[in-house]
């Protein structure tokens, strides 16, 4: 591997890890120096990129935890949330608020309700009891489903983007943004056409297309690869930064020491937020 | 109208690219048009009118069942109902017009001493109703099986009773057999105004249909309140 590409590709990797651009910068730039000057194959100097990105990471004790900025009003308020199907409680009682610049994990067993709370919380599916109050637009991702199997992402993005009231190449470009966010170019594929991460990917550009105050994301990184997976997370940090309220159903815990909310529904469907 | 006519674009872009059911689509009316142009040409045009809103029923059936899954994602990002299933409908009727010119000037070249005039209306009653059938089936039975047993029961229904009879009267396509009596056999023009009638009537019910199960399946829930 010539040594520029591999640079680039430990740049990427850096970010994915969550290493500031500073820091990044700096270990791209040592990097760089030594291989000039050893004139190694960097793959024998310093091994894959993705695992020397790792290895910087892990030693400086994991991703860099971004200033937070002020916490902003509230976004979402869901209180006092029952449902049940049948004879069969899922939800009792559970309640959640995300102000703007927050995200909220949902955790919890299968068949705990995750899913169903996020729909409720969307206004999908009914409740049986309590309130869900939200203070601006929302993007919703879907577990599964949610594309059209015959239309390529550039016209789910057309699509999309016209409920938001975006113009068409505006749409479009904004999708095709987000994408290479994820590391994926959108290309003449129809959405069945499309691996199932590349149409999770598409699934989640979706929700975020128009800058919607509110992201409702259920599970959304089923089929991606490690790399996406942290692209995807890079991602989320980002619409919090922005001052996004994010809500992510989840049940991969490693993130969750980075997360504002945790709100865990394996306690028998009456949901604890801490 | 933007967000109405980009899902209708979008549904012609997908209906555009299953081009094995666009093939059915066409060839299927022909079937129901040879059956009987051999022994009975009048009833050929009756048939071929049916065999094209059964056509247009099923696609609409299928854009209805396709959409099912992304129209929520659509509520939220900002489209009204109304704009959604009348999307669809604009779609649904231009792809209707486009099948049936074609067997319009199969008749108007492949038959003699018909009025082709009232043979125009029916198809274009059928472009008209047929799409709101299908959608409205679709709407109410979730499952594309159930549907198309639907119609299939409904399109048999049809050229099986007794024109005459008052049970002929309440199926969707009703309208057809009147004007197609009115147009082969030259009747008087009460078959074309009794036709015309149920045609119109039954778009409406349709059309109420549609909008109350799209309304009801598509609508905010009263527990959410938008701040």
């Amino acid at each position: 591997m010539r040594y520029e590409i591999w640079l680039a590709a430990l740049t990427d990797e850096l970010r994915r890890h969550g290493v500031g651009p500073d820091l990044a910068g700096h270990v791209v730039a040592e990097a760089a120096a030594h291989l000039r000057d050893s004139g190694e194959p960097p793959l024998r100097a310093f091994g894959p990129p993705s695992a020397y990105a790792a290895a910087v990471a892990d030693s400086i004790g994991g991703p860099a935890q971004r200033a937070r900025g002020v916490v902003g009003p509230v976004r979402l308020r869901a209180v006092d949330i029952t449902k049940g199907y049948g004879r069969r409680t899922v939800l009792s009682g559970v309640s959640l608020t995300v102000h703007a610049g927050q995200v909220a994990a949902i955790v919890g067993a299968n068949g705990s309700g995750k899913s169903t709370f996020l729909r409720i919380c969307a206004g999908l599916t009914g409740a049986d009891g309590g309130q869900v109050e939200l203070h601006g637009t929302v993007g919703y991702c879907p577990q599964a489903g949610g594309t059209a199997d015959f239309l390529r992402a550039d016209e789910h993005f057309a699509l999309v983007g016209a409920g938001r009231g975006m113009p068409r190449g505006a749409a479009v470009r904004a999708g095709g943004r987000q994408a290479s966010a994820l590391d994926w170019t959108p290309g003449g594929e129809q959405a069945r056409q499309l691996s199932g991460g590349t149409r999770q990917k598409l699934n989640l550009v979706l929700a975020g297309l128009g800058d919607p105050d509110i992201l409702l994301l259920d599970e959304p990184y089923q089929g991606f690869d490690r790399g996406t997976y942290l692209d995807f997370w890079h991602e989320v940090w980002q619409w919090r930064d922005r001052g996004r309220a994010v809500v992510v159903v989840t049940h991969l815990l490693n993130q969750l020491d980075r997360v504002d909310v945790v709100l865990d529904l394996s306690a028998g469907g009456a949901g604890v937020a801490a | 109208m933007t967000r109405t006519l980009t899902v209708a674009e979008m549904t012609l872009r997908e209906t555009a690219r299953r081009r094995g059911v666009l093939v059915m689509l066409l060839v299927l009316p022909l079937a129901f048009y040879l059956a009987r142009r051999g022994d009975h040409l009048g009833q050929s045009i009756r048939f071929v009118c049916l065999g094209l809103s059964w056509a247009l029923s099923t696609a609409a059936l299928f854009v209805g069942s396709a959409a099912r899954s992304l129209e929520p994602r659509l509520r939220l990002s900002g489209y009204r109902t109304h704009q959604l299933f009348l999307g669809r409908l604009v779609a649904l009727w231009g792809l209707g017009v486009a099948l049936s010119a074609p067997y319009f000037v199969l008749i108007r070249f492949d038959q003699h001493d018909v009025r082709y005039g009232a043979i125009a209306v029916i198809m274009l009653l059928g472009v008209l109703v047929a799409p709101l059938f299908g959608l409205a089936v679709s709407a109410l039975l979730p499952r594309d099986l159930e549907g198309m047993l639907v119609l299939l029961t409904v399109v048999g229904l049809q050229m099986i009773l007794d024109p005459a009879g008052n049970a002929a009267r309440v199926l969707p396509f009703w309208y057809s057999r009147e004007i197609g009596t009115y147009a082969i056999d030259h009747t008087s023009v009460g078959y074309l105004d009794r036709g015309l009638l149920h045609g119109a009537v039954t778009a409406v019910l349709l059309l109420i249909v549609v909008a109350v199960a799209f309304g009801i399946r598509l609508r905010r829930r009263p527990h959410v309140r938008m701040v």
